[in-house]
């Protein structure tokens, strides 16, 4: 039971502007240990790099923007995503935790997209800053609650 | 003449992202601009004044709607057709005053702010300021003064949008002296 505690780890969301990234928007439950997330997230964005630009010369212009799984460890299970503009949603989730397949990590990002998109077109929002919106945390909210 | 027709038949689409975030691309500059908000609410009115004296205009081509005989009639002009015709939503008219002089449009949905979240250090902007420029400049020209503000916003936190609107006085026509 008490790997329950930690479903699902983090839901990151790391912009790419050129070569940079750095994250926009970090979020773990529960928050202890919330600084192992953090680098978890971090390396996992080199493999998403990996993946992007390996699969852009095989396939040309068409790309799934869902990347699945990405690494496994002994502990988590971290998924990827990437939109064409090249902002590249993580979740890490704990690796006992059998009840997210597959499409409904798929479907987590699509939301995630979505409220993402949302937030882009507030115009109070500048592109890059962190996401401090109040209608995405709770959406994100919701959604780790979900999953657990 | 034949501007005139099309004016009539046509109602044209228009995306409303791009709509909405034009619109709040020119408030979020604004309060570049100015660094205060009740500039910033002033200045929308401004702005929204100098459009309702315009679009009064094209609305009275285009709807055909007559003379108004009284406030509410024209209460309702404004609610089910000026703003059916240029936001596509149909506010409700409620919370009449007893004199008959003051009523509110209930928004449900307020197109200007789809996307909007109001960040703390904005807390005394008005963001769809601009409407209440438009509706007063608008009834402005057809003689009518009245007073309009926002008394409740979504963005604020209350479950509907709400603009009060108050009738002050006729304007009455001033012929310039001496011409009959």
């Amino acid at each position: 039971m008490t790997t329950r505690d930690v479903p699902l780890g983090t839901v990151q969301i790391g912009i790419c502007s050129g070569h940079v990234n750095y994250p926009l928007y970090i979020r773990s439950v529960p928050t202890q240990g919330e600084l192992k997330f953090h680098y978890t997230v971090h390396t996992s964005l080199d493999v998403v790099e990996e993946k992007i630009s390996g699969v852009g010369k095989a396939l040309g212009d068409q790309r799934e923007l869902y990347l699945g799984l990405l690494y496994p460890t002994e502990d988590y299970k971290v998924y990827g995503y990437v939109t064409n503009s090249k902002v590249k949603f993580v979740i890490v989730v704990d690796s006992s935790n059998t009840s997210l397949r597959d499409n409904e990590i798929r479907s987590m990002f699509r939301k995630l997209h979505n409220s993402f998109t949302d937030v882009m077109c507030n115009p109070f929002y500048n592109p890059g800053d962190p996401i401090q919106s109040k209608a995405f945390d709770s959406i994100v909210s919701a959604m780790m609650v979900q999953a657990c | 003449m034949s501007r005139q027709s099309n004016r009539a038949t046509d109602s044209k689409k228009m995306n409303s992202e791009l709509f909405t975030l034009t619109y709040g691309a020119l408030v979020t500059q604004l309060c570049k601009d100015y660094e205060n908000d009740e500039e910033v609410n002033k200045q929308l009115d401004k702005m929204g004044y100098n459009i309702g004296v315009r679009l009064i205009e094209d609305f009275l081509a285009r709807s055909s709607v007559g003379r108004c005989h009284d406030f509410r009639e024209t209460a309702d002009v404004i609610a089910k057709v000026a703003f059916k015709m240029y936001l596509g939503i149909t506010p409700s008219v409620t919370n009449w005053s007893p004199a008959g002089d003051e009523f509110s449009l209930i928004l449900e949905s307020n197109p200007l702010v789809d996307f909007v979240e109001l960040p703390d250090n904005h807390s005394n902007l008005v963001y769809s300021n601009l409407l209440c420029g438009v509706l007063r400049g608008a009834l402005e020209m057809v003689q009518m003064a009245v007073d309009v503000r926002f008394a409740q916003d979504t963005l604020r936190g209350d479950n509907v949008t709400e603009i009060r609107m108050k009738f002050i006085k006729r304007i009455e026509e001033n012929m310039p002296a001496g011409d009959e």
